[in-house]
């Protein structure tokens, strides 16, 4: 042979193997290495928040002169209200333009308390007790080639003159609701207690003005006024004593004092509304932040009592200042020896601690920037990462009490048409729903596809085998959504207008069996029956089937009407509470039994028949009977394989999408009721992720929900796996 | 004796053996009732039922086919399709069997099936074909030898829509371009001026374009029929309303089977109607087609790469051990985990990075940066790769040990065993491997609908507009079509025949691609039996 041919012929060899050893192992790296990109996604949610500081700008003057301080949301632009009533703008980039407004209009008042009335609008309580409103803006503006500048500006949008009363007014909030022309002022005056003044302005069709104004007065209680905060409706108003003690006033139509609560036992120091004014943040004395909300105290009353809901991290000292964010439900708070702590009220979460001393604390509009001024008068740009604060392992996880609820909760609620609204991201309805779906589904296919196999693979003669194999193979192809289509589609209403007939089946198809092998056994004593050939007695058994079916079909409606007053939904709702869905898990464990028949049928038929025969034929020769053979030889050294196959279903019917999407209803309940639906992890995802924004936390829980998936489905796959390799070099030995 | 007997026959477990078998009747029982529930609903649909006039006891008729009958504790009742959508605002109808007083079939009950608001039933009383000629006669043979004459009419009207079409991506092309010279900061006159002419000469031509086809469509649109339904309201319909007219009460079983015919072309090659509820499948089977044929381009040379690196060049131990039980586990993650992870990696990760180093003109208007059938097809080539895998795996360990050696005895090197003796003897079980990775691919939605399938696509992802393959276009798929059509669709009850089509067409694609993967496999068993 030419040697140069040979030589070239080991050359590509080599290459070959070099090229394919390569390719082989960067294919299989790659496919394994995919999951870990999912895991990663879901890492964001449990890192810490951090904070990473950009500018420091010292201050002129005192610090304590400085009443306000604010940023924009791109964080280029600070401002400063002094007591003086002075707005300074301080650009933080080169270019940018510092500006100055004399809120005070030149006189030479003082503030006495400045009040943040809603994002980007305060109020000023002069001295002599009249009230400027101030809007602070930043408009981002555009030139030709598209660069963004920000451009600050302030208005004083309304004055408001001091009321006439006799007692000064020791602090003011202020609420207004443009759409129904209302401005209100709710005081606490210097004698401890409250003024209420309310303005309606309405204009007709003409375009005439109508002004209506109102005031009221809550006399002093018994304990002094230490902090008061008012919902964005204006609706309540909450107040806390130097006593420790929670006041509640409904001040709509009239004042009602609706709740007194002695809640401490040392003085109430700051409150603040949380976001969406459903619970209120209430600092100590001693430190403590909790958080209340009106909860019923029983089903049937209406009204709402206060109650401590959430304990967040205290403080070394007196909470001084809570701020909302104005974002999402957390909280920035500084106590009396300037530590700042920002904390998430739903997950409880302790994001960050901040060592002052920091006497003023503001954040941006959109929550990615925060601003301090600590004592020695220098200002503190700071960038805020904290991407997901309302995940934490107990919302994931545990029961949560939710805002509007009565108590606390496994929820799923990941969004509504509000803002203000609290996400709840709890995965434990969602792992129960599939659990729930798989658990049903494994009862009804287990044993069907087990003895199935069984029979073929032992009791029916080998054509019968040839046939009936690739039957249930070709079952297994049938897509899911073929499926899911027919059971949620033509399954579900029949399922629901014969339901009895359904139960009664339970009951009529074993009956009928049973009555069918003793006739089979009367029936021995005649030549005729003992002639005919073993190997098809699932044919024959067939029409017994068929026929038990029809009957409890017949018999359905009679005993519908008989049992259960002619409706089954109603009386099912009346005597257990549990209602009938149309989608239940009876729909479900067809379907995902339909799905997972075949996976295990084939698996478990693989293992029994690849026992080795001659230890059938010596259990024979022993005398023992097929059933016998199969139950004590047979099925003891299968049953391995069999438990192989049961596991690998049960990982299909775990992460089966499309039936559960079609046929389960989608929502997420923990109802073990037999008659209603759920929502699973898959079908969560498939539902939710078009609807969720690339990296927000609801993108990121969903894929913690495939992880789960993916975990779980691991787990039992591989050990599904080493179960029956361990099976195959068993056999191998025979 | 006789309780011997007895006692024998349970001690030997024969009920058991019969329990067994119940077992597997049952799992026939189920298969059989899901095939027969879809054979007998899908293949029924394009068969024109007889159409019966109902006239009630309070005076009231229907027209209209009977499609279920159901027993209520008042009675049995009837659901029948009336249809005129457009009359009566609900396609369907329950009637009690007890209050009919009159049943017949009429003869010259027509059912036209429109472009707009489902079927039409009723008689046509009179024609008004202002721009057609056509010879005078009886109205049902005048009023089939218009709808004919309109045909070439029709066929005008599409053709000047198609080269509104191409009009019309000439002009997004030209809008791309200039959008290209601004991203770039090219505002140079001399470079943009002449592509604004063109782009005005073009707009030009298309309005004319517009205006021919608008006249065109005017007079067309006077050639009206004039129906009378049931209850005798006058209903007037223009004839390019119509896309097919017959009385199914006058046909043979001929012309039946006839028109059964050209509604099975319709469904292969036509476009869907009615937001998908009538009309073809053809955007819906082309998708899922050139879907899986992107997933076996990208899926089957990996898969058979690394089944044949494990197999033949992998060292056996206990890393190789492990890549193979996780290799099987990949085949067991569920799909949806699969699409989550298509979504992160393609869609929002290399799509996006494609698109800004690629296309930052059109930003933030996603180019790759959204699903589509690129997208879908990998994602479903991950799922499909281990499937492959381990079938290659298994057809060359299926080889016996002798073979190899013996071609190595005569001399040839690995590859060359490789290439001449094991591969070819291995490719009938790749080829099941392939086909089963294919009928996977067919059958999988859930990755799809978070990568990139579309209820309705406006274009399909191959066209005669350069560069050809679009595969950044969304696409439209079978499986979807089923999902969305039975459960998103707004009249779920007239949408149902067109869901049974869909399930059975793609329940026979994916049957008869895995009886397939079977009978190839069995022969190879066979083929082995003799070399053994």
């Amino acid at each position: 042979m030419d040697p140069r041919s040979l030589r070239r012929n080991k050359q590509f060899d080599t290459l070959a193997r070099y090229v394919i050893t390569v390719g082989g192992i960067a294919v299989i790296f790659s496919v394994i290495a995919i999951l870990f990109l999912i895991v990663k996604v879901t890492l964001p949610l449990f890192k810490p928040s951090s904070v990473e500081e950009l500018y420091t700008l010292p201050q002129q003057g005192q610090a304590e002169n400085i009443l306000a301080i604010g940023l924009d949301d791109y964080q280029e632009n600070i401002f400063t209200i002094n007591r003086q009533g002075h707005l300074h703008f301080q650009a933080l980039r080169e270019d940018g333009q510092d500006a100055f407004v004399d809120l005070s209009s030149g006189s030479a008042k003082l503030v006495r308390h400045l009040a943040t009335v809603e994002p980007g609008l305060f109020s000023l309580l002069w001295e002599d007790g009249g009230v400027s409103l101030v809007a602070i803006d930043f408009r981002p503006q555009f030139d030709q080639h598209g660069k963004r500048t920000i451009v600050p500006g302030a208005e004083i949008i309304e004055e408001l003159p001091p009321p006439g009363t006799s007692s000064a007014i020791t602090s003011t909030l202020i609420r207004q609701d443009e759409e129904e022309g209302l401005l209100m002022r709710v005081n606490l005056h210097d004698d401890n207690g409250f003024s209420i003044w309310r303005r309606f302005k309405t204009e007709d069709l003409f375009g005439d003005e109508t002004v209506e104004e109102s005031s009221n007065v809550i006399a002093p209680p018994f304990e002094k006024m230490s902090a008061f905060a008012l919902t964005i409706d204006g609706q309540t108003l909450f107040a806390g004593t130097a006593g420790g003690t929670l006041l509640r006033w409904d001040i709509g139509e009239e004042i009602v004092l609706t709740d007194t609560i002695p809640a401490f036992k040392e003085a109430i120091t700051a409150m603040t509304m949380v976001f969406g004014s459903q619970s209120l943040a209430v600092g100590t004395e001693s430190g403590t932040l909790s958080t209340w909300m009106g909860v019923r105290d029983s089903n049937v009353s209406e009204t709402k009592k206060l109650r401590k809901i959430h304990d967040l991290k205290s403080h070394g000292g007196a909470v001084s200042t809570i701020l909302a964010s104005q974002r999402d439900k957390s909280l920035v708070s500084l106590d009396s020896q300037g530590a700042l702590h920002l904390d998430h009220m739903t997950s409880e979460r302790h994001l960050l601690s901040l060592q002052g001393p920091h006497l003023l604390v503001a954040k941006s509009g959109r929550g990615s920037g925060m601003v301090t001024l600590d004592q020695g008068g220098v200002l503190r740009v700071h960038a805020l990462h904290n991407p997901h604060p309302e995940v934490s392992l107990r919302t994931l996880f545990g029961k949560v009490w939710y805002e509007n609820y009565d108590s606390p909760e496994y929820a799923w609620q990941s969004s509504s048409a509000s803002d203000d609204f609290e996400a709840k991201f709890s995965i434990t309805p969602l792992l129960f729903g599939t659990i729930k779906g798989t658990l049903y589904a494994m009862i009804f296919a287990l044993p069907l596809a087990t003895f199935g196999a069984v029979y073929v693979s032992h009791f029916a003669p080998p054509h019968l085998q040839r046939i009936i194999k690739p039957l249930v193979e070709v079952m297994a192809s049938v897509p899911t959504v073929v499926i899911g289509f027919l059971i949620a589609l033509v399954l579900a209403p029949f399922i629901e207008a014969q339901i009895v007939a359904l139960l009664l089946s339970f009951l009529f198809l074993p009956g009928g069996f049973l009555l069918f092998v003793l006739c089979w056994q009367y029936g021995q004593r005649f030549t005729v029956v003992r002639q005919l050939r073993p190997g098809y007695e699932f044919i024959m058994v067939l029409p017994v089937l068929v026929g038990s079916a029809y009957l409890a079909y017949l018999f359905g409606p009679l005993v519908e009407n008989l049992l259960f007053d002619g409706n089954f939904s109603q009386f099912l709702f009346q005597n257990t509470g549990s209602r009938y869905d149309q989608r239940n898990c009876i729909i479900i464990a067809f379907g995902l039994g339909f799905t997972v028949i075949p996976i295990i049928f084939s698996i478990a038929e693989d293992s029994l028949s690849n026992v080795p025969p001659n230890l059938t034929a010596a259990s024979m020769a022993l005398g023992a009977s097929r059933w016998q053979t199969v139950w004590r030889v047979v099925l003891p050294s299968a049953s391995p394989g069999i438990f192989a196959g049961g596991m690998i279903g049960l990982g299909r019917a775990v992460g089966e999408t499309m039936i559960v999407l079609m046929a389960t209803g989608n929502t997420p309940i923990m109802d073990l009721s037999i008659f209603n639906g759920m929502r699973t992890l898959s079908a969560n995802i498939a539902v939710e992720i078009p609807e969720a924004p690339v990296d927000s936390t609801l993108y990121r829980v969903l894929f913690l929900c495939a992880v789960l998936l993916f975990v779980m489905t691991f787990i039992v796959n591989t050990g599904a796996e080493l179960i029956r390799e361990r099976l195959r070099k068993k056999y191998a030995q025979y | 004796m006789k309780k011997i007997v007895k006692n024998k026959y349970w001690r030997d477990g024969e009920p058991f053996v019969w329990g067994s078998a119940a077992a597997l009747s049952l799992i026939l029982i189920l298969t059989f009732s899901l095939l027969i529930v879809i054979f007998k609903n899908g293949i029924a649909v394009y068969w024109p039922s007889p159409q019966l006039l109902f006239e009630m006891e309070d005076g009231s008729s229907y027209l209209g086919e009977v499609v279920q009958d159901e027993e209520q504790p008042t009675g049995l009742r009837h659901q029948l399709k009336i249809a005129n959508r457009d009359l009566y605002g609900l396609d369907f109808t329950w009637i009690d069997a007890a209050d009919i007083k009159n049943k017949s079939r009429p003869e010259g009950a027509v059912v036209l099936e429109r472009y707009g608001y489902g079927n039409f039933h009723g008689f046509l009383s009179a024609l008004n074909l202002p721009s057609l000629v056509v010879d005078h006669g009886p109205p049902w043979p005048r009023f089939q030898a218009a709808l004919a004459a309109l045909g070439p009419e029709i066929a005008k009207v599409k053709e000047s829509k198609g080269e509104l079409r191409a009009l019309n991506h000439r002009i997004v092309g030209l809008d791309k371009k200039i959008a290209q010279y601004h991203h770039r900061g090219d505002d140079d006159p001399a470079t943009l001026l002449p592509l604004q002419d063109e782009k005005g000469l073009l707009h030009h031509e298309f309005d004319r374009l517009v205006a021919d086809l608008e006249a065109l469509e005017t007079t067309l649109h006077q050639n009206t029929a004039l129906f009378t339904d049931a209850t005798g309201r006058q209903q007037s319909i223009a004839l390019t309303a119509i896309v097919r007219a017959y009385q199914p009460n006058a046909m043979s079983v001929f012309a039946k089977t006839g028109l059964y015919l050209s509604k099975l072309w319709e469904l292969f090659f036509a476009e869907p109607r009615e937001s998908n509820t009538e009309g073809g499948l053809f955007p819906a089977i082309f998708g899922t087609i050139m879907l899986i044929f992107i997933m076996s381009i990208f899926s089957f040379p990996l898969g058979v790469l690394s089944g044949i690196y494990l197999r033949e060049y992998a060292k056996e131990g206990f890393l190789v051990r492990l890549v193979r039980i996780a290799v099987n586990n990949l085949a067991g993650i569920p799909s949806i985990v699969y699409g989550i992870f298509g979504l992160a990696f393609f869609v929002y990760g290399i799509g996006s990075s494609i698109d800004q180093a690629f296309f930052p003109e059109y930003l933030p208007t996603p180019t790759f940066g959204t699903g589509g059938i690129l997208w879908a097809s990998l994602t479903l080539g991950l799922l499909t790769v281990p499937v492959v895998i381990v079938s290659t795996e298994e057809a060359l360990g299926a080889i016996p040990s002798g073979l190899r050696e013996s071609s190595y005895a005569l001399g040839a090197t690995k590859f060359q065993t490789l290439v001449r003796i094991l591969l070819p003897m291995a490719s009938p079980g790749i080829m099941t491997g392939f086909i089963l990775a294919m009928a996977r691919a067919a059958g999988e939605v859930a990755p799809l609908m978070i990568t990139g399938v579309v209820k309705l696509a406006p274009s399909l992802p191959l066209d005669g507009n350069f560069p050809f393959f679009h595969l950044d276009r969304k696409f439209m798929h079978l499986g979807f079509h089923i999902y969305d059509i039975g459960f998103q669709s707004p009249n779920v009850e007239a949408a149902k025949p067109m869901v049974f089509v869909s399930t059975l067409l793609l329940l026979g694609i994916v049957v008869l691609m895995t009886s397939s993967a079977i009978i190839l496999r069995n022969k190879m068993k066979k083929k082995y039996a003799i070399t053994h």
